[in-house]
């Protein structure tokens, strides 16, 4: 099979398609969410490390095997797998069985990266993808939490976003902060995503933007619905900072234009704050993040700048 | 209100008649490869469903039931469609030679979208009355464009990447389908 | 008919709704009910004979009457002969099969706008004789049915477990939900797609060679 002819790539700056920069802002991401990870295998033991494992393993497995079959430059080295896999991991409950991550980085890599043409090219960010997948077909398994091993009582297991909704005082802001509560294996200690998240800005590897105005707008929507407390509690808790700082920073799957960041972030949020508060799923962060990664052509479109000395046409 | 603010949030998000429940999946497939034209398909059945559903309204309640013909309903309402979607093309025809132009290619396919029809069939199923039923009608008209939209934003991306070539045409687009299913997904249970 | 046309046979214009112009995987004709109601292998088979059924009988009279329709008309009175049928088989389910109906919905109504139906009759039923149409009815009909129970088979197997309603999957399989929903619906038919037009592409590089040899 000949090497499929590339057709002209048309993308705003940063160009990531140097597999030397990929690599090395691949890299960058992994280290910004180890914080998270090891945060995780401290509060859930050696499941959690199992399933991190498990995860990146399949994830570059799949790659490599994938670009080999089709007799493709072999990219699975470039660190984005890694990226994908660490992801799904952290997006599964500690207690899942070995089988939920494997399917996952199938999916992610296969489906969502790979059919539509490898790094650079996929339209919805794919660990997201497979986490909505998971999360929709084994809905018990993913939205049961384990315990932290530190916890003193079995009731607080609920994730703290269930007891939010019903009264806010429930849940104190160190506990979410310090991430002793159940939840799925990386979103539960809020100061390592942040500090890994913060990283990643001041590296410049991902937009200020697009967290900014995503937590912003969720802020602002839960303040208006239950006031400052229930507000900084909902943003501290469930999959929000993860998904805001490592998923909805994607390069290829979000707008490139400025005011389509701000437009991206927003819409992330205020459907967040709607999922959250109204529809059937507790956690609404991935769903939110898929339907702007849909979204982001469109916004694209609106928000393109007008390239210089390109005349408007007279219909 | 409220009644109206959930047929809204209803008919575009939560229950979005190619998104959640595959109706209308041919013109969906089929006119998604360029925005533009999405966009005048999206319009012409955003007319005609709005303009079918007051009409299949009043077939059912005027005629139909009060002749207790009840059991000729898809006859009925597909003849009304055919026959609206004709009378459009018609007066837009005489009234509007550049919206013709504009719409003209689309509007005979319509007759054959099955969105037309459903919505007809579920605003009587639902008990809507005729103002709620025209607004209904709208409103779901909207959820298609917005789906067929978003599928053809998608798609005019991904011909500038790298895509397999046996991944191009249906196979991909059905798949970018699936995904943006599993996005609208997330609204269930809004209202 | 052996002597109306020497192309087209009652075998060969079978085969071709059958096989080389299958509704759904060549022509893409007919998706919503193909993916609306394929989350069981029963239901994909009901639906597809129910088309059939209309297909047939569409065919027929269409054919029979197509030096009678003004051509101005046709539209109108092909839908008017659809929907007879549609409502005849819609009336005979309630009356005899009321838990199929009911699992079917909407989507028996909605075989009045089922693309297949009507591409057949402005297509073929228009301007062949009656016989061929329902050849053609047939093989369309049958090749639609075939596709759709493929199609739903493979979704009841990983989305319950089951095949035909017998389990098959070991117990301890945890079906996997999104299959029934659907995103299942949508990138089944989409990975089955792939599938067929590589086994096609095989196939026909197999044809071209052993011409090639001859």
């Amino acid at each position: 099979m000949q090497q499929m002819q590339k057709k002209l790539i048309i993308a705003s700056s940063p160009h990531i398609r140097d597999s030397v920069t990929t690599r090395r802002i691949m890299q960058e991401v992994c280290l910004a969410l180890a914080p998270a990870g090891i945060a995780g295998i401290v509060y859930f033991g050696v499941d959690a490390l199992k399933l991190i494992l498990i995860s990146v393993c399949t994830c570059v497995l799949t790659e490599y095997l994938y670009q080999r079959l089709m007799n493709q430059k072999v990219t699975a080295g470039d660190w984005s797998a890694v990226v994908t896999g660490l992801l799904i991991a952290y997006n599964v409950p500690a207690s899942a069985p070995w089988w939920i991550p494997v399917v996952g980085g199938v999916f992610a890599i296969l489906l969502v990266k790979q059919l539509f043409g490898g790094i650079g090219s996929n339209f919805a960010n794919p660990a997201l993808t497979a986490r909505a997948v998971l999360f929709i077909s084994w809905g018990s398994i993913m939205g049961s939490y384990p315990v932290t091993r530190y916890m003193e009582d079995a009731v607080s297991s609920a994730t703290p976003l269930a007891l939010l909704q019903q009264d806010p005082s429930q849940v104190s802001v160190w506990t979410l902060l310090i991430g002793n509560h159940g939840g799925v294996l990386g979103e539960t200690c809020a100061i390592a995503l942040i500090l890994g998240g913060v990283y990643l800005i001041i590296r410049g590897i991902a937009d200020w933007r697009i967290p900014v105005s995503f937590i912003c707008t969720a802020f602002v929507c839960f303040l208006l619905q239950g006031g400052f407390d229930l507000a900084l509690k909902e943003v501290l808790a469930g999959g929000l900072l993860l998904g805001a700082f490592f998923m909805a920073t994607d390069y290829v799957t979000t707008p490139t234009s400025v005011p389509g960041r701000f437009i991206m972030g927003a819409g992330c949020g205020l459907l967040l704050f709607l999922i959250r508060a109204f529809a059937n799923y507790p956690e609404g962060c991935s769903f939110a993040i898929l339907f702007m990664n849909v979204m982001t052509p469109m916004i694209d479109r609106f928000t393109m700048p007008k390239y210089f000395g390109e005349v408007k046409k007279h219909g | 209100m409220s009644t109206f603010l959930t047929i809204l949030i209803g008919q575009i998000l939560v229950n979005n008649y190619v998104m959640c429940q595959f109706f209308g999946i041919c013109p969906f497939l089929g006119v998604s490869k360029k925005f533009d034209t999405a966009l005048g398909m999206g319009l012409a059945v955003t007319f005609v469903i709005t303009v079918a559903s007051f009409f299949t309204w009043l077939v059912q309640n005027f005629l139909l039931v009060p002749l207790s013909l009840e059991y000729l309903q898809t006859l009925a309402f597909i003849l009304v469609i055919a026959v609206l979607v004709q009378v459009v093309e018609m007066a837009l025809k005489k009234l509007s030679p550049t919206l013709y132009q504009a719409l003209g290619v689309y509007l005979p396919l319509i007759t054959t979208n099955c969105v037309v029809l459903a919505v007809a069939i579920n605003n009587i199923t639902d008990g809507y009355n005729l103002l709620e039923s025209t607004f209904s009608g709208c409103c779901a008209a909207l959820g298609f464009t917005l789906s067929l939209l978003l599928l053809a934003g998608i798609r005019e991306r991904m011909e500038l990447s790298n895509m397999p070539k046996w991944m191009q045409g249906f196979p991909g687009a059905l798949i970018m389908a699936g995904m943006m299913a599993i996005a609208f997904m997330g609204f269930g249970g809004l209202i | 008919m052996a002597d109306t046309s020497k192309k087209l046979t009652f075998w060969g214009t079978f085969m071709n709704g059958l096989v080389t112009e299958n509704p759904t995987f060549t022509l893409m004709l007919g998706m919503c009910p193909t993916l609306g109601v394929t989350t069981a292998a029963m239901n994909g088979v009901s639906m597809g004979l129910a088309t059939t059924f209309v297909l047939v009988f569409s065919n027929l009279f269409i054919s029979l009457l197509r030096n009678i329709i003004p051509d101005k008309v046709r539209i109108p009175s092909y839908i008017v002969i659809i929907a007879s049928f549609v409502t005849m088989i819609d009336l005979m389910m309630q009356a005899y099969l009321p838990d199929l109906r009911a699992v079917l919905g909407t989507y028996i109504q909605l075989i009045v706008v089922n693309c297949i139906i009507f591409a057949r009759a402005e297509s073929f039923a228009a301007k062949n004789p009656p016989a061929l149409s329902v050849a053609d009815g047939l093989g369309m009909g049958l090749g639609f049915t075939i596709s759709i129970t493929l199609l739903s088979m493979v979704r009841e197997l990983f989305g319950s477990g089951s095949v035909f309603g017998y389990t098959v999957m070991p117990a301890s399989y945890q079906p996997m939900a999104i299959m029934n929903m659907v995103p299942g619906g949508f990138i089944t038919l989409g990975l089955m797609m792939i599938v067929i037009n590589a086994i096609k592409k095989m196939a026909a590089g197999r044809g071209r060679r052993e011409e090639g040899l001859a």
